[in-house]
C-alpha cells in the first residue's frame, strides 16, 4: 500500500464489536470517513449519519443482526444501491444501515415456468442481460436500472418507461422471503400460484418502502421477448398538441409499451449529457413511443400513431431505423435525471401523478411555480400513465436556493393532487414527501395506515420516521400551505 | 509570435519543483495546500448513482466510499470541512484504479478522474510517505522516471540480467522465492527487453514514398525500454502509410504515474518538458493509452496556472492515439493474410479515457484472415492500472482473474493498445497456463504489412 502509516485506530464500541462478531470484521463500517458517503441516497436534500453500515451475506445474518439491534433498541434501515429519490435509505441519524449489496446472486432460473429467484442486491439490468440471449427479459425498467437493486425495486414498487403496458414491479413479483422486525424469517407467495386466499401480503410488502420488513429473496416473473418492436420519435411545437396526441393514441385502442414525453429544458439537459441524439432545441416537447408484440399488427399500429401525430401538428416524426438508433434514443431518455447535472449543480425531482388529459393545464401551473420561485423546472413525463417528473434545478451553494427548491417541489405536488392526481408515482414517499401525504390523505386515513405498520413494525425501529408525517409537523405544514395560498 | 516564443521558453524553464512553488496558497475547507480539487467538478455530480456498477472497486466491495459517487462525496466533504485529509480518507482515494469507467457511465460528465488526482495531490502533501513507499516514491518516481538516461540504464541492466544468464540463475537459485508473489509473477513474464528506438533510429524517419504529413511519436519511457518492438512497429506502420515520423530527443516520461500517485509537481515538470519537446510538431501520436490520456490531460494539471494553461491546451489538442489516427487517415489495407483468431481488450485509458473503441477493432478486422471474437465486458479494467498492480495486488489480482476468465477459449491472440495492460494480461495468461499471445494492435498491422512486403520482394 502506498500509505505512510496505518489507519488511526478508532476503537469500535461494544455494539460495533458485537455486529462484527455476527457478520465478520470486514463487513462493518464505522469510521466517520467511511460512513459519510452513506449520509444520503439519490435524494440529497436531507442527510443523516448512520451509526454503522453492516454488509450482510445471507438471510440468517440479516435475522441475527435485526434480533441483536432490537435487543439493544437501535433503529436500522435496509439499503440497496442508494439510488432512491425520496430519502428512503437515508438515516435520520444514528441508525444502523443494513446493506444488501453483497447478496447479489441469482439463485435459480426456471425459464420453462418463466421465473427467476434472485437475492435482493441483484442489479435490475443484470437480470435482463443474463437471459436476453435466451429470448427473455425482466419487464420493470426504471431509468436507474444500471445500478438499482431488485430489493430496492420491491421496496419502492418501482416503475419504468415500459410499465404502461406491462405494469410496475408489483405485477412481476411471485414470491418474497422477508425478515420481519422481530428477526423472524417468513416466505410470502407460493411458487407460481397467482392468487391465494387470504390477505395479499405480497402486495402489501411491495411498495412498503422498507418499513415492514427486509426482503432477502425475490421470485420474479420473466417474460419472453416480444416478436417485434418499433419506436417512434415525434417533435411538437406545442405541448397541448403533444398531449392531445397521447390521448388520441390511447383512445385508438393502442397500448404502447412505452409513451414518454420530455419538454424543452429536459431536452437541453439530455442533449448536453452523455448520449446526445441531436433533438432540435426549439421544439416544445418530444414524444417517444414504442409498440411491441406479434409482428403482424405492429405496422398498422405504427401507421395509426404516425397519422395521429400528423393530425396534431407534429413538426417532424420518424421511426427508428435500426436497433442502434432505437438504443440511442432510449439511452438519451434514460439519462434524463442525471443529465440535469450537466446543466445545473443540483436538481430535485418530483414524482406526481395526474390524469393524462390535464397535462397542459398542469404544465402551465408548473411554469408559474417556476417563475414564482425563480428556479428553472424541466419536465419528464411518463405520458402514458400520467406520471409526471418535474425536475427543479437549483444550486445548493447559493443560500436560500435549497429551501426554495423544496417549496417549489411541494407546490408542484399540490398542483398534481388538486387535479385529482397523487404525490408519488414510483419514487416513494420516504423522508421527502411524508408531509405531503396530507395532500391526499386525511388524518384518520394516515392513522389507519400507521396501525398496519405497527402490526409488523410496532416500535417503528425499522426505517423510522419515513413514509408518514411525524405527528407534530402536520400543523406546520397546514400553516405553510395556507400561507402559500395553496 | 516571437514574443510568444520567448514567453514559452520562459515559462517552460521556470521549474516550480526545485524552487519550491512560491505561488499563493488557495485554501478550500480542509484542503490546506496548493492546487486543491476543483469545486466545479463535484458540483456537476447529482448523486444519482448511475456510475456505481461501472466501477470495478464498487463491483468487488459494494462499499459506497469505494464507488465513484462515494469518492466524489468524500472529496467534497473535505472541502466542506466535514472530514480531514487523513489515512481513512486516503484509502478510498488511492484504491481508485483511475480507470475512468465511471466517466463513461456518468450522465452529468463528472470528471471523477481529475478530482481523484487532485485529491491525491493534497494527500501526498498532507501525509508525506514514509518507509518503503517513501523510498519507492523518491527513488523510482522522482529519481528515475524523470530521467530517460536512467531508465535506459535500468533497461540495459535488465537486458544484461536476461541475456547473461543471471535471470536463469536467479530463477534456479530461489532468490525469487523471497519476493512477494505478484512481483514474482511479474518477473516471469517480463518481456524480452529490446533496445530503445531512441538512438537507434534517426530523429526523423522518412516516409515511404511521398510524405503526406509530418508527425511525432511519444516513444515513452518504459515503453521504449520494455516494448521497443511496439515502438518499432509503430514507426514502420506510420512510414508505410506515408508519414514522416519524428522522434523528438528531449521528450520524457508523460508523468501519468506521478499524477496518479499524487506527485503533481513532478508531473507538471514532466509536462513542461514534453510541451517544449514537441513544440515543432502539430501532431503527437501515442501508442500507449495511459500515456496518451495523460498528455491529453495536461491542462488539468495547470488549471490554476493561467500562463501555462493555454500552452497545455494547445499541446493536448495535438495528441492522438495512433489507432485513431490511422483510422482517420484511411490506413493502407494490408493484402497479406494473417490466419488467426483474435479478441480485443479495451484499455481503460483508450476506451474510457479517450473514447477510442471502434477504431482499433476496425483496423484488426480489415486485416485479411483475422477473425474477431468478442471479449465480454471488454472495457472492464484488467487491474494493471499503472502501478496499481504493485500497490494493490489483491484487488488487481481479482480483476486480472476475471479478465482471463473472460478471454474466449478459442482465440490465439489478445490485442490491445496499452503496454500496461499487455504486461498485466501476459502475466495472467502465464499464471493460468494459457497460450494466448498478447499483442499491440499496431503490431498486428505491422506483421501484415511486413508479410505483404516480403511476398512482393521474393
Ligand atoms: C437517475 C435515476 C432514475 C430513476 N428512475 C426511476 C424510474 O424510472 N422509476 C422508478 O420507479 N424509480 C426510479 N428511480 C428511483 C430508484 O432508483 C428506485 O426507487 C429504486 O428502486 C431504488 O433501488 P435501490 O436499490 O437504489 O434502493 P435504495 O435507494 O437503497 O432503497 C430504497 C428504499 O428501499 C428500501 N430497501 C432497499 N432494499 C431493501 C430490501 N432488500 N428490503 C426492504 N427494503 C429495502 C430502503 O430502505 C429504502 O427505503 C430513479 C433514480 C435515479 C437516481
Ligand atoms: S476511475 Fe475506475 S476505480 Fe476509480 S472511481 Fe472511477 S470507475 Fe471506480
Ligand atoms: S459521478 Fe455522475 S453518475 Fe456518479 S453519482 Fe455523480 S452524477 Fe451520478
Ligand atoms: S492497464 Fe489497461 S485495463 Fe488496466 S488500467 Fe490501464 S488501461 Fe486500464
Amino acid at each position: 500500500m502506498l500509505f505512510g502509516k496505518d489507519r488511526k485506530a478508532t476503537k469500535p464500541d461494544a455494539i460495533i464489536q458485537q455486529l462484527m462478531r455476527i457478520v465478520g470484521q470486514k463487513e462493518v463500517l464505522y469510521l466517520q470517513e467511511d460512513l459519510i458517503s452513506y449520509e444520503c441516497d439519490g435524494y440529497t436534500m436531507s442527510k443523516g449519519m448512520p451509526k454503522a453500515v453492516v454488509f450482510v451475506n445471507n438471510t440468517k445474518q440479516v435475522s441475527d443482526v435485526v434480533k441483536y439491534l432490537n435487543k439493544q433498541g437501535i433503529p436500522y434501515i435496509a439499503r440497496g444501491a442508494g439510488t432512491g429519490l425520496s430519502g428512503g435509505a437515508t438515516p435520520l441519524g444514528g441508525e444502523v444501515l443494513i446493506s444488501l449489496v453483497r447478496m447479489k446472486k441469482m439463485l435459480h432460473l426456471d425459464l420453462e415456468n418463466r421465473k427467476a429467484v434472485v437475492e435482493p442486491g441483484y442489479i435490475n439490468l443484470k437480470l435482463t442481460q443474463s437471459i436476453s440471449d435466451k429470448g427473455y427479459y425482466y419487464a420493470p425498467d426504471p431509468s436507474s436500472q444500471y445500478a438499482c437493486t431488485i430489493g430496492g425495486n420491491v421496496a419502492e414498487n418501482s416503475g419504468g418507461a415500459h410499465c404502461l403496458k406491462y405494469g410496475v414491479t408489483t405485477n412481476h413479483i411471485l414470491g418474497l422471503e422477508v425478515v420481519l422486525p422481530t428477526g423472524e424469517i417468513i416466505e410470502l407467495g407460493e411458487d407460481g400460484v397467482p392468487d391465494r386466499p387470504g390477505y395479499d401480503l405480497l402486495g402489501l410488502l411491495t411498495g412498503s418502502e422498507g418499513t415492514l420488513g427486509i426482503v432477502t429473496k425475490i421470485t420474479v416473473k420473466v417474460l419472453k421477448n416480444p416478436e417485434a418492436k418499433k419506436t417512434v420519435l415525434a417533435y411538437f411545437d406545442d405541448i397541448a398538441d403533444a398531449s392531445q396526441a397521447v390521448s388520441e393514441i390511447i383512445a385508438a385502442g393502442i397500448i404502447p409499451a412505452a409513451l414518454e414525453m420530455m419538454d424543452q429544458i429536459a431536452i437541453e439537459g439530455v442533449e448536453s449529457a452523455a448520449y446526445p441524439v441531436g433533438h432540435p432545441r426549439d421544439i416544445a416537447a418530444f414524444l417517444l413511443i414504442e409498440v411491441d408484440g406479434v409482428a403482424a399488427g405492429i405496422e398498422d399500429q405504427i401507421d395509426e400513431i404516425l397519422t395521429v401525430c400528423k393530425d396534431n401538428q407534429v413538426r417532424e416524426v420518424k421511426v427508428a431505423r435500426d436497433e442502434a438508433e432505437r438504443g440511442l434514443w432510449w439511452a438519451n431518455r434514460k439519462m434524463g435525471f442525471g443529465a440535469m447535472g450537466a446543466i445545473s449543480p443540483d436538481y430535485l425531482v418530483q414524482d406526481g401523478v395526474i390524469p393524462r388529459t390535464r397535462l397542459p393545464e398542469v404544465l402551465t401551473k408548473i411554469a408559474e411555480i417556476s417563475k414564482k420561485y425563480d428556479l428553472r423546472i424541466a419536465n419528464i413525463f411518463h405520458a402514458g400513465d400520467g406520471n409526471l417528473h418535474p425536475l427543479i434545478l437549483f444550486d445548493a451553494r447559493i443560500p436560500g436556493q435549497s429551501e426554495r427548491a423544496s417549496s417549489a417541489g411541494s407546490a408542484c405536488l399540490k398542483v398534481c393532487a388538486d387535479v385529482g392526481g397523487s404525490i408519488t408515482g414510483e419514487h416513494g414517499v420516504g423522508i421527502e414527501k411524508s408531509d405531503e401525504m396530507r395532500f391526499i390523505f386525511h388524518d384518520d386515513e394516515i392513522e389507519a395506515q400507521t396501525k398496519i405498520r405497527a402490526v409488523f413494525n410496532p416500535d417503528d425501529r425499522l426505517n423510522p420516521g419515513k413514509l408518514f408525517p411525524q405527528p407534530g409537523r402536520c400543523v406546520e405544514v397546514k400553516q405553510e400551505m395556507s400561507k402559500e395560498g395553496l | 509570435m516571437a514574443d510568444n516564443k520567448g514567453r514559452l521558453v520562459d515559462l517552460l524553464s521556470k521549474d516550480n519543483v526545485e524552487s519550491g512553488a512560491p505561488c499563493e496558497t488557495k485554501r478550500l475547507g480542509n484542503y490546506l495546500w496548493d492546487d486543491p480539487p476543483d469545486e466545479n467538478k463535484w458540483a456537476d455530480c447529482v448523486h444519482c448513482g448511475m456510475c456505481l456498477e461501472a466501477c470495478p472497486t464498487y463491483q468487488e466491495t459494494g462499499e459506497e466510499q469505494q464507488s465513484p459517487r462515494g469518492r466524489v462525496y468524500l472529496i467534497k466533504a473535505v472541502a466542506e470541512g466535514k472530514i480531514d485529509v487523513n489515512d481513512a480518507f486516503a484509502k478510498p482515494v488511492f484504491d481508485c484504479l483511475d480507470c475512468r469507467a465511471c466517466e463513461t457511465a456518468c450522465p452529468a460528465d463528472v470528471q471523477v478522474g481529475g478530482l481523484i488526482e487532485e485529491a491525491r495531490g493534497q494527500i501526498r502533501q498532507a501525509l508525506p510517505l514514509t518507509g518503503f513507499a517513501g523510498v519507492f516514491s523518491r527513488t523510482v518516481l522522482r529519481g528515475i522516471f524523470p530521467h530517460q538516461n536512467r531508465i535506459n540504464t535500468l533497461g540495459g541492466l535488465m537486458r544484461f540480467y536476461q541475456k547473461s544468464g543471471m535471470q536463469q540463475l536467479a530463477r534456479k537459485s530461489g532468490v525469487l522465492r523471497i519476493m512477494p508473489t505478484h512481483l514474482k509473477d511479474m518477473e516471469a513474464i517480463l518481456p524480452e527487453v529490446g533496445k530503445p528506438v531512441q538512438g537507434r533510429f534517426p530523429d526523423v524517419v522518412p516516409a515511404e514514398g511521398i510524405p503526406k504529413q509530418r508527425v511525432a511519436i511519444l516513444t515513452g519511457c518504459i515503453m521504449d525500454v520494455m516494448f521497443s518492438d511496439v515502438n518499432e512497429a509503430t514507426i514502420r506502420v506510420l512510414t508505410h502509410n506515408g508519414f514522416e515520423v519524428g522522434l523528438p530527443k528531449r521528450q520524457g516520461c508523460c508523468g501519468a504515474l506521478h499524477v496518479h500517485a499524487g506527485e503533481r509537481e513532478t508531473g507538471k515538470k514532466l509536462a513542461k518538458q514534453n510541451i517544449e519537446a514537441f513544440k515543432e510538431y502539430d501532431k503527437v501520436l501515442v501508442n500507449a493509452a495511459g500515456c496518451g490520456c495523460a498528455l491529453q490531460e495536461y491542462p488539468e494539471l495547470f488549471k490554476d496556472d493561467p500562463d501555462m494553461l493555454p500552452l497545455a491546451e494547445a499541446f493536448s489538442s495535438k495528441v492522438e492515439d495512433v489507432s485513431k489516427f490511422l483510422y482517420d487517415n484511411d490506413f493502407k489495407r494490408p493484402t497479406a493474410e494473417l490466419k488467426t483468431k483474435i479478441t480485443y481488450h479495451d484499455a481503460c485509458h483508450l476506451a474510457h479515457g479517450q473514447g477510442v473503441r471502434f477504431e482499433p477493432r476496425h483496423i484488426l478486422s480489415e486485416i485479411p484472415g483475422v477473425e474477431m471474437v468478442d471479449l465480454p465486458d471488454a472495457d472492464r479494467c484488467c487491474g494493471s492500472a499503472g502501478i496499481y498492480n504493485l500497490t494493490h495486488p489483491e484487488m488487481a489480482g481479482k480483476l486480472l482473474d476475471r479478465k482471463i476468465d473472460d478471454i474466449p477459449e478459442q482465440v490465439e491472440m489478445v490485442s490491445m493498445g496499452n503496454p500496461g495492460c499487455m504486461l498485466q494480461i501476459a502475466m495472467g495468461v502465464t499464471k493460468y497456463g494459457r497460450s494466448e499471445k498478447v499483442v499491440h494492435t499496431v503490431q498486428l498491422l505491422d506483421w501484415a504489412y511486413e508479410k505483404e512486403k516480403s511476398a512482393t520482394t521474393s
